[in-house]
């Protein structure tokens, strides 16, 4: 690891122009029964970059974004997230903090409009409980209502606004897996971890999707994205190449592809 | 047809409450409590199945200690109905806690399963403490219920007071669906990992609902000791805890105010067909698989399907 792990709040600020590291794992490892998936596996994520994740099928790239947003605990090595050990921490403990992430397949609460998707994003920065909610407290009132406002605000600004009251389930691969991007946006993560999110996806969707990687990402987003896709992986800014479990190079898109040994394991040329 | 076809609806409910009384004859009206206990109990298996989806096969376990507590209360200790019917709500609640926070770490078939085991235990308990329960002989002599000093000692009088408390309980259920919990809970059903990931506390959601599924069975159970005078144990069997099941799955598991129908269905339909003799339950089994099979979105499903294709038209 070369990157300075942040400490404080404090840090965190006046290193943001630095790239200090804002999401790390160190020395993980992880087996299932007799199967080592990942081995030492040390990745960093510099704060408002861009960082890709690449790796043959079966390398462990998903388990990596599992233990990263807490699905998985690892065997051995930690996670860190903003100045904090996060490795025991729960799903939404991290979600809190500002760790989202996204699914291979667009996984949109399909029974529920667009409209109450985003609100559900908007879930952990408001308090309402069931007794408030069931006797319809001013409060609680007052608080759906700026749910409701915040996600239209948001549906405007992904171009989802005339879908607001369409059953999400109803919707093509592409406006899903932007819907899915908004609903992860609305509560301000620090850090938006994609799990292959140009798959299924056509050219003209894969398009839009780097356009809203791309703009997120200026606006002081952290991404780290996870994909098979040579083209998308052009917007990182450093990539980290998994073979196996473990990482085998590092560095930018074109330094990883000049790398002997990933385009013996995965470029294939 | 109607400009306000929710405001006609609301009218002619009103006045169907209003009227009923004076034209249906005493077993309907009876018939219509009963409904009205089996909406309560089916409205808190309908919130689980519906907005969490979680498939509750043990509702009888919360209804008959409800029962048993008001049956208690009011005969043995003495206690006036509403401390009774509180108590018996606030045990229920905390069994629904204790039993809820382990087996909601289950999913599918395997929490059904459990729910299903909660219920039959509850069943054998019920049936073996009867120094508590009466066993087989039950418990009888529980007084009718009073309101502001006016006995509820008719069918008629305790229909006027059922049918609002219902409305009253699924308008509190409605403004819980259409909540912010509400979002998570149906966010949960319909995409586990994507609700978890935007920080709803899924087992702690699921556990708070377990509780108020079991608090609206207790309540049931209490309102239906009362409207009897008479508890015992064939009252809390698993096939009661089915037909509470069936009360939002014959409505449409989403639907809230559809539980009124469903459980209408569940009431009325074994009555009309009593009349075609032995073959009445069998008849009343393949009307419910017909209904299942032919609607499966349900009654109220089968409506908004309707005015789908009236709409294209």
């Amino acid at each position: 690891m070369s990157a300075t792990v942040l400490t404080s709040a404090e840090d965190l600020q006046a290193s943001e122009q630095q790239g200090a590291v804002l999401l790390g794992m160190e020395g993980v490892a992880q087996s299932f029964g007799g199967l080592q998936v990942l081995r030492n596996v040390n990745i960093d994520v510099p704060q408002g970059r861009i960082v890709g994740l690449i790796g043959p099928n079966g390398s462990g790239k998903t388990t990596c974004f599992s233990i990263i947003s807490g699905f998985l605990r690892p065997n051995a090595g930690r996670v860190h997230f903003a100045g904090d050990d996060v490795t025991a921490w729960s799903i939404q403990q991290r979600s809190r903090a500002g760790l989202v992430r996204t699914f291979q397949t667009p996984k949109v609460f399909e029974h529920m409009t667009v409209l109450e998707n985003l609100m559900v994003g908007d879930y952990k920065s408001t308090h309402t409980g069931i007794l408030g909610a069931m006797f319809r407290t001013p409060g609680a009132g007052a608080e759906l209502s700026a749910m409701r406002e915040r996600a239209k605000a948001c549906a405007e600004r992904f171009g989802l606004a005339k879908l607001l009251s369409t059953r999400a389930g109803l919707l093509p691969a592409g406006q899903r897996r932007v819907v899915e991007l908004a609903r992860a946006c609305i509560g301000n993560p620090k850090v938006l971890l994609l799990d292959e999110p140009s798959s299924g996806l056509n050219s003209e969707e894969i398009e839009t999707l780097r356009h809203w990687i791309v703009t997120l990402n200026r606006e002081g987003l952290t991404v780290f994205l996870v994909s098979h896709d040579m083209g998308l992986m052009t917007v990182c800014e450093k990539v980290h190449v998994l073979y196996f479990g473990e990482v085998i190079a590092s560095g930018s898109l074109a330094e990883v592809q000049a790398d002997a040994r990933v385009c013996e394991a995965y470029l294939g040329v | 047809m109607f400009p306000h076809p929710r405001l006609a609806i609301a009218t002619a409910s009103v006045l169907a409450w209003f009227l009923l009384p004076q034209v249906l004859s005493l077993h309907y009206l009876d018939v219509l409590n009963f409904a009205a206990i089996l909406a309560i109990g089916g409205l808190g298996v309908g919130l689980l199945l519906g907005q969490c989806g979680i498939v509750n096969l043990g509702q009888a376990a919360f209804y008959g200690c409800g029962a048993y507590v008001t049956a208690y209360g009011t005969t043995v200790l003495g206690w006036p109905a509403l401390p009774s019917l509180v108590f018996g709500a606030v045990i229920s609640g905390g069994l629904a806690a204790l039993i809820g926070f382990p087996i909601l770490r289950l999913s599918g078939f395997f929490l059904a399963l459990a729910t299903l085991a909660m219920g039959s235990i509850a069943g054998v308990l019920f049936f073996e403490w009867d120094w508590l329960t009466g066993g087989t002989l039950g418990m009888g002599g529980i007084p009718k219920l009073s309101l502001l000093g006016f006995e509820l000692s008719t069918p008629g009088r305790y229909h006027y007071f059922i049918w609002p408390l219902v409305v009253l309980l699924l308008w509190l259920a409605r403004n819980l669906v259409d909540s912010r919990p509400g979002l998570a809970m149906r966010a949960m059903r319909d995409a586990a990992p994507a609700a978890e990931v935007l920080a709803v506390d899924m087992h702690g959601l699921k556990t708070a609902m377990f509780v108020i599924c079991a608090v609206l069975g207790s309540v049931a159970g209490s309102l239906f000791a009362h409207y009897v005078s008479f508890v015992s144990v064939q009252s809390f069997t698993v096939e009661k805890s089915i037909m509470f099941l069936l009360v939002p799955v014959v409505a449409g598991v989403h639907s809230v105010f559809g539980i009124v129908i469903g459980a209408l269905f569940v009431a009325l339909v074994p009555e009309l067909l009593s009349g075609l003799g032995d073959m009445h339950q069998v008849l009343f089994g393949l009307v419910l698989v017909l209904v299942v099979t032919v609607v499966p979105g349900g009654l109220t499903g089968a409506f908004k399907q309707f005015r789908l294709i009236r709409r294209g038209r």
